[in-house]
């Protein structure tokens, strides 16, 4: 399965390009699945049908989905706060509930909500491809930083683990069996670290997030950037490459969106046009290794799978 | 004669554990304060110190039960640490 992640600031065309990227594959026979995890989803529109947070067919070939990530996050924090309160008795007391209202906002939570949805899409084996119109930059680079960021703190979450269940060692080698009491029940507490539920989640959770940065990383993933030929999308997508390459995400393409191809401009936009020019040659001296597409700007949106194939087969194929 | 051995049995394992708990009490405090550590880098977000991404926090809070009833005892003493101290060295 390859996966394609569509990035960009807000209103460069990432629904559409990524749209029609993935009409182009499904046209091509393969079983693809187009997920927009962009909470200010557009992808009904670029389709012309509505599409909503359940896998629904858009053609033989395609599917479409629209995830809903605010109720993802809440959905798992209710499921976490049940939870919480029947292995926590006393902290019913301590109304848990409006500690759970401060995570809903706590930084990361979105993200982490995000890189979720894109583990359970990616984790349906049905399709060939998988294709995500991503949220704005800022956003993006936050959800795949995710992995390897996590990766540091948990490695170090082991080590101080380790460190306290070797401590509990040592009391256990002199006296026994640890015991404490917690939350009014005599419990054991074990220095084994196959005993201990808290290492046990940190070994998994880092086993997860290994799988989640190799796979980023990998040659299944294409990081695509969605830009315009203007001075300060120049910067920021020098400035998303250098990120992601810090993280081992190659970008494989760069589609520069909303074109000007005008063969006798007015003079309003004849600025612009220079300016787009002069971009296109930097871009092409200081980008290596990334191919560059261009995409004109259209008399109208494309809508509806006809005029998105007409995108794909003319200017992405 | 076997009373007088049953009764001195019983002497010798009552002060086996008590001399056990007493060479373990610094190692238990010490223990003590590597939990509320974890507990505190873990669950920092609540009261603003620095903590891993959501996610870890998540994952593990279902388990933390330990952690969080020491850190709410060690967050209760806060405003007697001396004595706390002291106590811990035996000192009245």
């Amino acid at each position: 399965m390859n996966v394609y992640y569509f990035l960009g600031k807000g209103g460069v065309g990432k629904t559409t390009v990524s749209a029609a990227w993935s009409v182009g594959l499904a046209k091509k026979g393969l079983k693809t699945l187009v997920a927009s995890i962009d909470p200010a989803h557009n992808l009904g529109d670029a389709f012309a049908t509505p599409i909503s947070d359940r896998i629904m067919h858009i053609n033989a070939h395609l599917d479409a989905v629209e995830v809903n990530i605010e109720e993802m996050i809440r959905a798992y924090l209710n499921e976490l706060s049940t939870k919480m309160k029947n292995t926590y008795r006393y902290l019913s007391a301590m109304n848990i509930d409006r500690y759970f209202d401060i995570l809903k906002n706590s930084p990361g939570i979105e993200e982490y909500a995000t890189m979720e949805a894109i583990k359970r899409l990616i984790a349906l084996r049905d399709y060939d491809a998988v294709v995500f119109d991503t949220p704005p930059t800022g956003m993006t680079i936050r959800v795949l930083a995710m992995p390897p960021v996590s990766l540091v703190w948990t490695e170090q979450l082991i080590k101080m683990r380790k460190r306290i269940l070797s401590t509990r060692g040592m009391v256990e080698r002199v006296q026994g069996k640890f015991e404490a009491e917690v939350d009014g029940e005599k419990v054991v507490l074990s220095s084994s670290e196959k005993e201990d539920p808290i290492m046990q989640e940190l070994l998994s959770y880092r086993e997860e997030l290994r799988a989640l940065r190799d796979m980023l990383s990998s040659d299944y993933s294409y990081v695509n950037i969605v830009t315009m030929a203007e001075d300060l999308a120049l910067f920021e997508t020098k400035r998303i490459i250098k990120l992601l390459d810090g993280f081992k995400i190659k970008v494989r393409n760069i589609f520069l969106n909303k074109f000007f191809e005008i063969k006798n401009p007015p003079d309003e936009i004849k600025g612009k046009i220079e300016e787009q020019e002069k971009v296109i040659e930097k871009m092409k001296t200081e980008i290596k290794g990334i191919e560059i597409k261009d995409i004109p700007l259209l008399r109208k949106s494309p809508r509806g799978i006809d005029e998105l194939f007409n995108i794909y087969s003319k200017y992405l194929a | 004669m076997k009373r007088l051995l049953y009764f001195l049995k019983k002497s010798f394992d009552v002060f086996d554990k008590a001399m056990k708990e007493d060479s373990t009490s610094f190692i238990r405090k010490q223990l003590e304060e590597e939990e509320n550590i974890f507990a505190l880098i873990t669950m920092g977000i609540f009261s603003g110190i620095p903590s891993p991404p959501t996610g870890i926090v998540l994952r593990i809070l279902p388990h933390m039960s330990r952690e969080i009833s020491i850190m709410i005892k060690r967050s209760a003493n806060l405003d007697d640490v001396f004595g706390e101290i002291m106590g811990t060295f035996n000192v009245d």
